[in-house]
């Protein structure tokens, strides 16, 4: 399969602050990668040039061959990228099962002229409800689904976000610690899912994660990154027992 | 159906403007209830309609006829809007014409003013965009009030009545408040759907997380104009009907106490992004307030200050209580779900059905 996300030169700076400096990646499609490094290395801020949340100061994104550099969220997600937040941003007042609707793509009685005229969405509503409450069975939310997220805890909302990216229908999702705070069972069950859904469909997921012992044996290839930089990639035994890696860790 | 007019002219009142407040507070929670919008500038667009109606239908009505030989319209105006009046009592369609066009400028009007409150509402943050309408509306007022061409200024203009042709006075009133509920009556059948929709999530989770809703392909600067527009239009119906109710329009009635700060607090009593609540808010502020002015001259002996003070006071003391005892208003949000909870129940027990038999074939 071909490259799906194609990052160059990638620098952004806040102040004096380099968070990012000259980031190059590639990323083949229907694949699992995950992102570590330290924390304050860069690696969220990566996600958010990437998701149009920040500009780059320099430097230029491309996903599915087509430049996104500085293009905002919203038209990100229309070309098949979605990502969730390492800080749970849930609709707060509106219930789990809302929260997965929203993100549906594509949902016509979204228009102004057309919400009114319920008939003419009814059947893709269904389907919609149908799908959300697929992603929360295996999320084991789908008790909670009348209830608002706001009632929910930091697993369930860390949960929600990634049910949120499923119901997107993207062609890539980027995660950023998808599973801090959900129990270890539940994670290798939600790695379990990520895994058949690149399989099934070709979906390829980018993961920033700390918690490697549950993570690392489902995924493809390693990043490693260190004061904005790329330090190492590759498989996982290797970039783990690369000697920058393991300095960048420890600080020695 | 005979009542004692004294009590028929009350509850026509109270019909009048609960209707009329029914719409702005409608579209104000729409806006903010729904979408996040603090819209303190409500009044701009309530009197952009008003002066649409105070501007338009009589001039037009003198440019056909050519009533008032030329005269002044704002000089001569009491004396040339007599004359429409008794023009329009002999000419039914012409009536319903002048009616139906004024609506429809102020629907217009309203929608370029809520193109213009975009603008600040795509750039600026809640605060900072509160102040700018607030300040846009005080503008709109101030214009109003000392550009005499527009809407006679300091003295007002009044507006010729579609119900000229029918005997002033109780029967009249009670029609035109008929007519100005059968308009809310409409607008909250419209926005209930609109809001029971996939539209309407979308609105909300703008509201609870721009960020959030940006990256899940809401494009959230489109989609707070297109609810601007539309709300503000509905806001200069509102002001038109109110100025067809009352014949006439005078700038400084549209100010922010009476066309901004009550309508929000009926929001916040009702309940914010509850529709059936806002009308509860709606009614019950209403009636608090036309039993005041009713019976003005029976609570004075009993009050150590002038009644009017009345209003004020209540407005700020229904925020307090309001705030201490029922921060979610009288009927709380809640989720809205365009499918009912029993088909949704249902679609869930066959999602089960189908993933257990699924993992049995594996």
């Amino acid at each position: 399969m071909g490259v799906i996300l194609e990052i160059k030169g990638v620098r952004k700076t806040f102040g004096g602050l380099v968070a990012l400096d000259g980031v190059d990646l590639e990323l083949e499609e229907g694949r699992i990668y995950i992102l570590i490094g330290p924390n304050g290395s860069g690696k969220t801020t990566l996600v958010n040039v990437v998701t149009g949340v920040y500009k780059p100061d320099s430097g230029r994104v491309a996903f599915n061959g087509r430049d996104i550099t500085g293009l905002p969220p919203h038209e990100i997600y229309r070309l098949g990228l979605v990502r969730t937040f390492q800080i749970p941003q849930p609709f707060l007042k509106l219930s789990v099962l809302e929260n997965l609707l929203v993100s549906k793509r594509g949902q016509s009685g979204e228009a102004l002229l057309k919400a009114p005229l319920r008939n003419s969405w009814l059947m893709e509503e269904i389907e919609a409800v149908e799908e959300a409450f697929r992603i929360l069975e295996e999320l084991k939310l789908a008790d909670l689904w009348d209830q608002p997220s706001y009632a929910l805890s930091g697993g369930q909302m860390k949960l929600l976000e990634i049910g949120r990216a499923l119901m997107s229908g993207a062609r890539m999702i980027m995660m950023d610690e998808p599973i801090a705070g959900v129990n270890p069972v539940l994670a290798h069950e939600v790695f379990g899912r990520l895994q058949r859904l690149r399989d099934s469909m070709g979906i390829t997921f980018f993961l920033i994660e700390h918690r490697l012992e549950i993570a690392l044996r489902y995924v493809d290839h390693v990043f490693a990154m260190a004061s904005g930089r790329i330090i190492a990639e590759g498989k996982p035994e290797k970039v783990l027992m690369e000697p920058k890696v393991i300095e960048a860790y420890l600080g020695a | 159906m005979v009542l004692p007019p004294e009590l028929t002219l009350f509850l026509t009142s109270i019909v009048a403007w609960t209707a009329l407040y029914l719409i702005v507070s409608l579209s104000l929670n729409l806006e903010f209830g729904f979408t996040g919008i603090p819209n303190f500038g409500k009044a701009l667009t309530v009197m952009g309609g008003a002066y649409v109606a105070g501007y338009l239908p009589g001039r037009i009505i003198v440019q056909l006829t050519g009533i008032g030989g030329g005269k002044d319209y704002i000089a001569y105006n009491a004396e040339i809007v007599r004359e429409v009046n008794l023009f329009l009592s002999q000419n039914l369609g012409y009536s319903v014409m002048i009616f139906a066009a004024t609506i429809l400028l102020a629907a217009g009007v309203g929608a370029g003013l809520g193109f213009i409150a975009a603008y600040p509402a795509i750039r600026l943050r809640e605060e900072y965009l509160a102040m700018s309408l607030l300040a846009m509306a005080e503008v709109g007022k101030v214009i109003g009030y000392n550009y005499k061409e527009l809407v006679g200024g300091t003295l007002g203009v009044q507006v010729p009545d579609p119900l000229a042709s029918i005997e002033q006075g109780l029967l009249r009133f009670t029609l035109m408040s008929l007519i100005i509920m059968g308009f809310a009556v409409a607008i909250l059948l419209y926005l209930q759907r609109l809001v029971k929709s996939p539209l309407g999530r979308s609105l909300r989770a703008v509201r609870d997380s721009e960020l959030a809703a940006e990256t899940l392909g809401k494009d959230v600067v489109r989609i707070k104009m297109k609810v601007l527009v539309l709300s503000s239009v509905l806001g200069a119906v509102g002001g038109a009907l109110h100025a067809f109710y009352t014949g006439g329009v005078i700038a400084i009635s549209y100010d922010r106490v009476v066309w901004t700060f009550w309508p929000w607090v009926m929001v916040l009593m009702g309940g914010m992004a509850n529709n059936i609540g806002t009308a509860l808010g709606v009614l019950i502020f209403v009636v608090v307030r036309q039993l005041i002015i009713f019976y003005k001259d029976t609570l004075a002996p009993f009050i150590p200050f002038d009644v009017v003070w009345l209003d004020y006071l209540l407005l700020g003391g229904v925020l307090i209580a309001i705030l201490m005892l029922r921060p979610e208003g009288v009927l709380p949000e809640k989720p809205t779900y365009p499918l009912s909870k029993k088909i949704i129940r249902e679609i869930r027990e066959r999602v089960r059905a189908r993933i257990s038999s699924e993992t049995l074939e594996e």
